[in-house]
């Protein structure tokens, strides 16, 4: 190239740069000490509740396995992690059985342990808690982790209330279950029957190129654990590689040939084949201020920009991500266009289907790697699951921004 | 205001001698300094307007001049193909020394306010060159990396030297320091950065910037740790170089395009103007004179003037040094050179 070229480039380079910047480029290109910036993100696999791999593990046994690859991988002296927080729904003794696993995994009693829980966001409220810390100065590094074994712990709905709550109607519907919920959601906005399956099989059909390519690889930490034979009835040592709940080959059709779960609800659209798996798993975010980062010499996969959360009417919580969403970005400056990767917790493809069009989102950027449709919904696990996700597929694809969300029993998003 | 035409010329700089109120120099070049020669003029002002008093022809596009401090015929001029010309208003046509070790374009040139023996370059190669003028070879070269559009000599301290490059950083240079790994780079300020230390965010001045491109610096003549900084993001800055992580002291918004160049007062300590492609000129006041809070982040300096008589962007401007201060020499792209007084766009602070 001629000098007389670049001096052009040049100018013109110095004339560009003087238009505004977009929001997005501003956001990319701003490097502050203080940014809270993600290390390390690592998972379990996702097994099916009853059925698969984990069984027959208890909660600790996903905990345990995974805190210990996070200490391994990023040869973080585990002295240094201030604090662990781990976003869990249905274990009546977190509390204690997390705090024990953090030392079984080889963390010092000096590392505070918490659990935390917004029902299925609570692997997402386990990242903000520890997010928002480094932010304000309160600790320099924490892990965050969700994880839930559904397998170990029923679901037992809502307790029982006093009836002068129930008079409410409001509070009536927080009592209800999640699937009425997405019926509500089918009937009030016309979600098809149709359309959920075609959304639902996208998913499997999603999931498993992914799978097939190798795409989750890294994001996934094989696990080994014990499984109760139950033709034999004995106990055997597994490894667990990869997401069992993606069936092969699904298509719409197949899907449209299951019966309705739940008759008694009109318009009876959900289906075992739409709605999200029951499943067993654990997911793990590292994260740090970035100086601190850099001292260390830990990579940064990421940065934690900011996390927000929106009430909605409960008997139609799954419309969640439709409000929480634009919430977040407005408070960014950013567009739905700017955003690279979305992860929406498919809890229902009812949900799904309105939010996704409700928002107007390129369906090739929602869940680009499947959801909890096609491999599964282990409660706790979910939000840090979907960070997990998305960071290994930004950095698969070379792209920048990702933004989850998920909707939640009585209503939060 | 008078006006000189610097026809087919392009000017990219002009400077006030240091001298004579009556002697200015510009350095230009034809074709907007893309491709073709260069052409210094040296100006008198007399009663009949503005006279050239000589002209100088080079092979490449001028980016830059400073005139001498110990002699108060020559001046010297930063050329497109690397090299620095010394002329002499009494030599004819050839310049009398020739420096020439960059390898890129030379886009600043400052002669040593304090010492006057020295002089130092910046260049799209990276390097900043010091210099005597009666050496062909330069005395010292600091590597900044990335294309360097200004350099400058502190006014007070000859052995404080700083710049301003492409990667948004201004950099100071202490020549008093052992030339260890870091060729006596003292101190790195990132010009974009918001101040280390959080809170310290005003919301006044909107969301945080991306690094942009330093075009243009100049250091305060009356408080000698100060810097203003102009770029791409039209944004001015001013810094103290004692608290470098402390992110800037104030900050002048509303230039529309990227910041060209900018000069402190030689008379006053909160006044700086500045020139941008914006084709406007604008007079500052950078507030400093009004007690600042700094836990409450920068201040907001304001805006106290207008030129807008330019017709192009507008490249140079420099004070006149000389009276009761208040003038000013601009030149711009629409080829002409204009001399005003900034009392006048004051408006309540004029005479």
């Amino acid at each position: 190239m001629s000098a007389s070229t670049q001096r052009l480039q040049q100018l013109s380079g110095q004339l560009a740069g003087s238009e505004s910047l977009s929001a997005r480029d501003i956001l990319l290109a701003t490097r502050k000490p203080t940014d809270v910036v993600i290390c390390l993100a690592l998972r379990t696999p996702l097994a099916k509740a009853h059925k698969g791999a984990f069984k027959d593990t208890q909660l600790d046994g996903l905990l345990v396995p995974l805190l210990n690859a996070v200490r391994d991988k990023s040869k973080l002296d585990p002295q240094l992690v201030e604090e662990i927080v781990v976003g869990n729904v249905l274990h009546k003794d977190a509390t204690f059985l997390t705090r024990a696993s953090c030392v079984a995994a080889g963390y010092p009693a000096s590392t505070a342990v918490s659990t935390v829980s917004r029902w299925c966001s609570s692997g997402l409220l386990a990242v903000e808690s520890v997010a928002n810390k480094i932010a304000t100065g309160g600790i320099d590094i924490g892990i965050a982790v969700g994880a839930e074994s559904m397998s170990t712990n029923p679901d037992n709905g809502a307790p029982e209330f006093p009836a002068s709550f129930m008079a409410d109607p409001v509070i009536n519907d927080i009592t209800q279950p999640m699937p009425w919920t997405a019926e509500n959601m089918a009937r009030d906005f016309n979600v098809t029957r149709e359309l959920q399956d075609e959304f639902a099989a996208e998913s499997f059909q999603k999931a498993e190129a992914s799978q097939k390519a190798g795409w989750p690889d890294d994001e996934i930490l094989p696990v080994t654990t014990r499984w109760k034979n139950p033709k034999t009835g004995e106990v055997e040592t597994v490894q667990v590689s990869r997401d069992e709940g993606v069936r092969y080959g699904t298509t719409k059709e197949s899907l449209s040939k299951i019966r309705s779960a739940f008759p008694q609800w009109p318009p009876a659209t959900t289906t075992g084949g739409n709605a999200s798996q029951l499943t067993d798993g654990a997911a793990a975010v590292l994260l740090m201020r970035r100086d601190v980062a850099e001292k260390l010499g830990q990579p940064i996969l990421g940065r934690f920009v900011l996390s927000t959360v929106a009430g909605v009417d409960p008997r139609i919580m799954g419309i969640g991500p439709a409000v929480a969403i634009p919430k977040l970005l407005k408070k960014v400056g950013l567009s739905k266009d700017d955003i690279d990767v979305f992860e929406i917790n498919e809890a229902f493809a009812s949900m799904l289907v309105y939010c996704v069009e409700q928002l107007g989102l390129d369906r090739a950027r929602v869940n680009p790697r499947g959801g909890a449709i096609a491999f599964g919904h282990p409660l706790g696990c979910t939000g840090a699951r979907q960070i997990v996700t998305a960071l290994s597929e930004l950095k698969r694809t070379q792209q920048r921004i990702a933004v989850t969300s998920m909707c939640v029993g009585t209503a939060i998003a | 205001m008078l006006e000189f035409r610097t026809q087919g010329y392009n000017p990219y700089a002009v400077k006030y001698s240091p001298y004579y109120d009556s002697r200015i120099a510009v350095a230009s070049s034809a074709n907007f300094g893309i491709v073709g020669n260069g052409r210094v003029f040296a100006l008198g002002l007399t009663a009949q307007g503005i006279q050239v008093e000589k002209t100088f022809d080079t092979n490449d596009a001028l980016y830059d001049l400073a005139w001498s401090e110990i002699n108060e015929n020559q001046l010297i001029v930063a050329c497109g193909d690397g090299s620095l010309k010394l002329f002499d208003l009494g030599v004819d046509e050839f310049p009398v020394m020739n420096f020439h070790e960059h390898k890129r374009e030379t886009f600043s040139v400052c002669w040593s306010p304090v010492t006057k023996d020295t002089f130092v370059s910046s260049s799209w190669d990276g390097t900043i060159k010091l210099w005597s003028p009666t050496r062909n070879h330069s005395i010292k070269t600091l590597p900044v990396g990335n294309c360097t559009y200004s350099t400058s000599f502190c006014p007070s301290n000859p052995a404080l030297i700083s710049a301003v490059s492409s990667d948004s950083h201004l950099r100071i240079f202490d020549l008093r320091t052992p030339s260890s790994a870091k060729y006596h780079l003292t101190t790195t300020i990132p010009v974009h950065a918001p101040p280390a230390q959080p809170g310290a965010i005003n919301p006044a001045l909107g969301p945080p910037s991306a690094p942009g491109e330093i075009l243009t610096h100049d250091w305060n003549k009356y408080r000698d740790t100060v810097i203003a900084t102009g770029g791409v993001d039209r944004v001015i800055r001013t810094f103290d170089i004692r608290n470098p992580a402390g992110g800037p002291l104030s900050v002048m918004q509303g230039h529309d395009y990227a910041v060209r160049r900018l000069a402190w007062s030689p008379h006053a300590s909160d006044t700086l103007i500045s020139a941008s492609y914006d084709m406007t000129v604008r007079l500052w006041n950078d507030g400093s004179a009004q007690p600042q809070n700094p836990a409450m982040g920068p201040g907001l300096g304001a805006q106290i003037g207008i030129m807008n008589r330019h017709t192009e962007f507008v490249t140079g401007v420099d004070w006149c040094l000389f009276g009761m201060g208040g003038w000013v020499a601009s030149v711009g792209w629409d080829e002409r050179v204009l001399l005003w007084d900034a009392n006048m766009m004051m408006g309540q602070r004029g005479p």
